[in-house]
């Protein structure tokens, strides 16, 4: 799922500024989940935000609404009215969710609540770990379905590098080497021939290096009416 | 007592959430002393009244939660005076 976290209320205050009639907007779907911007956090956000105008006198008036998703347009279609009273949008769902407000409502201003992270999962409650960098190219059947380009600090093919120590990364004790995580599990599966092939370089153009990307699929789409 | 609850480790949890909205008062411009959280267990009586008055004798010094316009809600009114 996408991670993503609050942003510091000071900052959101300042995103504020002075418009009057702020309409917070939730997304019930990852960032629900992972406890940054469902209902319940939007619910918070908006007392927050009405409590501090409220001792800096701002006049402010403040709502909340959560969606299914905020990524889709159907979902923000059936908060049309809500969104068109409102001044500013502050919206509580992933980077997507934000851009989506601003695509559908181009008259409307809207900003970010949070911080989006990255892809990952909780690996226990209240911790989120990243596990994918949506790198458009999958190796994970070559890694033992361990991420070396999200997992490894360098993101490399062919690890370990020379500062893994006791399994830890050498950039920080705290994070996992995710070569040596590979080479554990390919032990213990008895595939270690596995890491005799040399990985060529990575062809990045399916990542971000190849520019915003786009997936159609003609079986899904829906005929024009002129075809 | 704090990790000796009926419900287990559910007061330390209860403490790591108290931290969170004392943190969220602080954001929001008002004193995180407003909340606080003491461990007791039911047989004492005596430390609970010493802690119920501390926080009224800390609370009555902060005065009234500023955000709280409603004149039944001053000081004088909830302390009886
Ligand atoms: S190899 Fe690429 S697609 Fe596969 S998990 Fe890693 S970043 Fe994600
Ligand atoms: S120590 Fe391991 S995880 Fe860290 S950069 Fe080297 S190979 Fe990658």
């Amino acid at each position: 799922m996408i991670i993503a976290e609050q942003k510091p209320l000071d900052e959101i205050m300042g995103l504020l500024g002075s418009d009057e009639r702020v309409l917070v907007v939730g997304c019930g779907t990852c960032v629900t989940v992972c406890f940054a911007g469902g209902a319940r956090e939007a619910a918070i956000v908006a007392a927050s935000v009405r409590m501090t105008s409220k001792l800096n006198s701002v006049p402010r008036e403040v709502t909340d609404v959560t969606v299914q998703r905020q990524c889709e347009w159907e979902y923000l279609d059936e908060i049309k009215e809500q969104i068109s009273d409102a001044d500013i949008i502050l919206s509580l769902g992933c980077g997507i969710g934000v851009q989506a407000i601003a695509e559908r409502f181009p008259d409307k201003w809207v900003v970010p609540g949070l911080n989006t992270t990255f892809l990952g999962m909780p690996t226990e409650q209240g911790v989120w770990i990243e596990r994918c960098a949506a790198c458009g190219d999958c190796v994970l059947g070559i890694t033992g379905g361990i991420c070396p380009i999200a997992r490894c600090s360098k993101s490399l093919l062919n690890g370990p590098c020379g500062g893994s120590e006791d399994g830890h990364c050498e950039i920080n004790p705290d994070i996992d080497c995710a070569w040596q995580l590979i080479y554990d599990r390919l032990s213990r599966l008895g595939r270690l021939d596995a890491l005799l092939e040399l990985q060529p370089p990575k062809n990045w153009s399916t990542s971000r290096d190849g520019g915003p990307r786009k997936i159609t699929r003609d079986d899904l789409r829906l005929a024009a009416e002129e075809e | 007592m704090e990790g000796d609850c009926h419900y287990l480790l559910g007061n330390i949890n209860a403490r790591r959430r108290v931290e969170f909205v004392r943190n969220l008062l602080l954001e929001i411009g008002l004193e995180a002393s407003r909340v606080q959280m003491f461990n007791l267990s039911s047989a004492m009586g005596g430390q609970f009244a010493e802690y119920a008055a501390k926080l009224t004798e800390e609370i009555r010094q902060l005065g009234p939660n500023p955000l709280r316009k409603d004149p039944l809600y001053t000081t004088e009114t909830s302390t009886g005076e």
